[in-house]
């Protein structure tokens, strides 16, 4: 038996942000908020663990604007439950308060063995929460982990390095943050979306995590965030592929992109 | 005087820090330093004199491969509190990316990932770095000291032959979780340079089967560019080894020409290609993000016209 705590961010759809015109600050609002992509393959990975060795899957989440249809989500694909800190508070939240803030929720959870984590995540993509949450709980963390095994004094985990994979084992209870290199997530069918209006959300205020004022107190602030522009030509060329093709070698050989 | 703390695996890429550290370090009145871990050799040392180091640090017994990043977070974080480092600089390599946010936690401090510049300001350090998937950028000032910050690699130039830094050993009690190495796989990489290459014919999920790969790679021969490609073909699917990937999470290239064949163009994957002079996408969907982010927007199947552009282009330069 292992209990899961798996870490889900609720972010912005990176894809789907447009800058605005004049300002060319990022225009968050108008776009929909889904969860970060790595976290859906940390909580494949977790559930496949539950699969094969039994136990319980957390789901914990924290952030300023918390949507509860996203959390039903990761309980449709199989957590169990999930707990969740949604605090205005939280919107200026940097990479220390926001591992502090989770840190005292999976606290709070109870028993846990391993915590698995993305990697990075889609709009900060700082590789930061699961290195520090290891650190708080002053136990070993694996990052770019492709693949997991259990054994009885452990995990052993695939890693991939620069130069190649580093096959390392750790000690439980362990910090795992993962890429989508490691499992393709499973969709949700009907019958487990349904069970998931039926799991535990447990809302816990921020005041509950016992968190001191410095805890809570950003280290680093965003002063600003601009798009960076690229100007393409945006020449959109159709047509069967012979005359595709044909056009295409013209250009390389006239832009002098390729040499005879 | 405090100091600017620089830690990085590869001594290169410490001399790279070392060269950025430097630039800093008259504006927050800082000497800089470098952290050695691990048993020291001339190379070393000569890549710290090329990054201008006048003091290394060295602690022996911990290796980074060896014992894991929690430690080596443990080791940067002793020796900067020991120093009273103003700030801690790690060059942005994958194990540089797990050291420096576990070492801020440990100073409970504020962590900048992957900056591209840094400044210093009257309020305290600004970082400027990518977010949002890496289209936009985000500036970032630091409320609290010491700012631990790693920097990309690549963008700074160590001058060669500094001279030869002092080195202080230091000793220090290990005490963090280890992990225990069981192997290394060697990855059969082609040690391509990516970044400096000026023709890069790039691949993606387009593709049905390794094999098609053979479709670019023999259009890529004609035209004697590199073959790239996005994550999942890597990662995934593995038909190409790790670094060949381009985007966010892997190379940054600047070629003359980059045609992407079979690639949807998510802003992960269009970061790592920003600097390229010319863009070329094909793709059978018109609407793919990368359409809009090309040069040339080619509305067609690659298993169509890639094979017969490769006959053209055989004809026209007479291969
Ligand atoms: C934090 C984070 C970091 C990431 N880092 C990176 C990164 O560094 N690099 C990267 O590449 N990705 C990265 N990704 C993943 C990225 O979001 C995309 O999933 C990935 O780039 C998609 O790869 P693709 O374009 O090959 O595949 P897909 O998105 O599946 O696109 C395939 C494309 O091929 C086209 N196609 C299909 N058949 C044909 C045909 N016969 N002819 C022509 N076209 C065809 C389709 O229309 C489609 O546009 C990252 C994601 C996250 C969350
Ligand atoms: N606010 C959050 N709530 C839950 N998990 C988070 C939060 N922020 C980060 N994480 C986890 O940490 C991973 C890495 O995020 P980051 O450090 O921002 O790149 C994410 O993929 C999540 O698994």
């Amino acid at each position: 038996m292992v209990d899961i705590i798996v870490c889900l961010k609720q972010t912005v759809d990176v894809n789907q942000v447009r800058p605005h015109p004049e300002t060319l600050e990022p225009q968050l609002g108008q776009a929909p908020r889904k969860i970060s992509d790595f976290d859906l393959n940390a909580l494949e990975e977790a559930l496949r663990i539950k699969e094969k060795h039994g136990g319980r899957v957390v789901a914990v989440c924290v952030g300023h604007d918390i949507q509860q249809l996203l959390i039903r989500e990761a309980l449709a694909m199989g957590a169990d439950e999930a707990y969740v800190v949604s605090d205005p508070r939280l919107e200026k939240a940097d990479g220390l308060v926001t591992a502090e803030v989770l840190a005292a929720l999976i606290r709070k959870v109870g028993r846990w063995d391993l915590i698995l984590c993305g990697e990075a995540s889609l709009d900060e993509s700082a590789y930061q929460t699961g290195p520090r949450l290891a650190e708080i709980f002053n136990i070993p963390h694996i990052t770019y982990a492709v693949r997991v095994e259990l054994e009885d004094s452990g995990v052993k985990v695939w890693k991939a390095m620069e130069g190649g994979i580093h096959v390392v084992k750790a000690s439980l209870p362990a910090v795992l943050a993962v890429g989508l290199e490691i499992n393709t997530p499973r969709l949700p069918s009907l019958l487990m979306i349904r069970a998931a209006s039926k799991k535990p959300i447990h809302e816990v205020k921020l005041s509950e995590l016992g968190l001191s004022e410095e805890q809570l107190t950003p280290a680093v602030e965003t002063l600003q965030v601009k798009a960076l522009k690229v100007e393409r030509r945006r020449i959109t060329l159709e047509g069967e592929p012979e005359e595709l093709a044909q056009k295409l070698a013209e250009i390389l050989v006239q832009e002098g992109l390729v040499k005879k | 005087m405090s100091t600017i703390l620089v830690y990085s695996e590869n001594p290169h890429a410490a001399a790279e820090m070392l060269v950025a550290a430097r630039q800093l370090a008259p504006s927050l009145n800082a000497s800089t330093a470098a952290l050695h871990l691990g048993s020291m050799s001339e190379q070393d040392l000569k890549a710290y004199a090329a990054g201008g180091a006048e003091l290394v640090y060295h602690v022996d017994g911990v290796d980074a491969e060896k014992h894991g990043p929690a430690c080596v977070a443990e080791a940067l974080a002793n020796v900067a509190r020991n120093v009273d480092a103003v700030m801690v600089l790690v060059a942005a390599t994958r194990l540089g990316r797990e050291v420096a946010p576990r070492t801020a936690q440990r100073l409970k401090t504020g962590y900048a990932a992957e900056c591209v510049q840094l400044e210093a300001s009257s309020d305290g350090l600004v970082a400027y770095r990518g977010v949002l998937g890496g289209t936009y950028q985000a500036k970032l000032l630091f409320k609290r000291k010491p700012y631990v910050v790693s920097l990309q690699t690549g963008r700074y130039q160590p001058e060669g032959s500094g001279s030869q830094p002092r080195v202080e050993k230091v000793s220090i009690e290990i005490t963090a979780p280890q992990l225990e190495l069981v192997e290394i796989a060697r990855a059969e990489s082609a040690g391509v340079d990516l970044e400096k290459a000026e023709l890069i014919v790039s691949v993606g999920r387009g593709f049905k089967k390794r094999e098609d790969l053979s479709m670019a790679e023999e259009l890529a021969k004609v035209i004697g560019a590199e073959l790239g490609c996005s994550r999942p073909i890597a990662g995934d699917l593995k038909w190409l080894p790790e670094d060949r990937h381009i985007g966010l999470s892997g190379k940054r290239v600047k070629p003359k020409l980059y045609l992407a064949l079979g690639i949807s163009g998510q802003v992960q994957h269009l970061v790592g290609i920003r600097d390229s002079k010319v863009v070329i996408a094909v793709n059978t969907d018109s609407n793919a993000p990368i359409m809009s982010e090309a040069d040339y927007a080619v509305v067609g199947d690659i298993y169509k016209v890639v094979p017969l552009l490769t006959e053209n282009l055989k004809k026209l330069l007479g291969r």
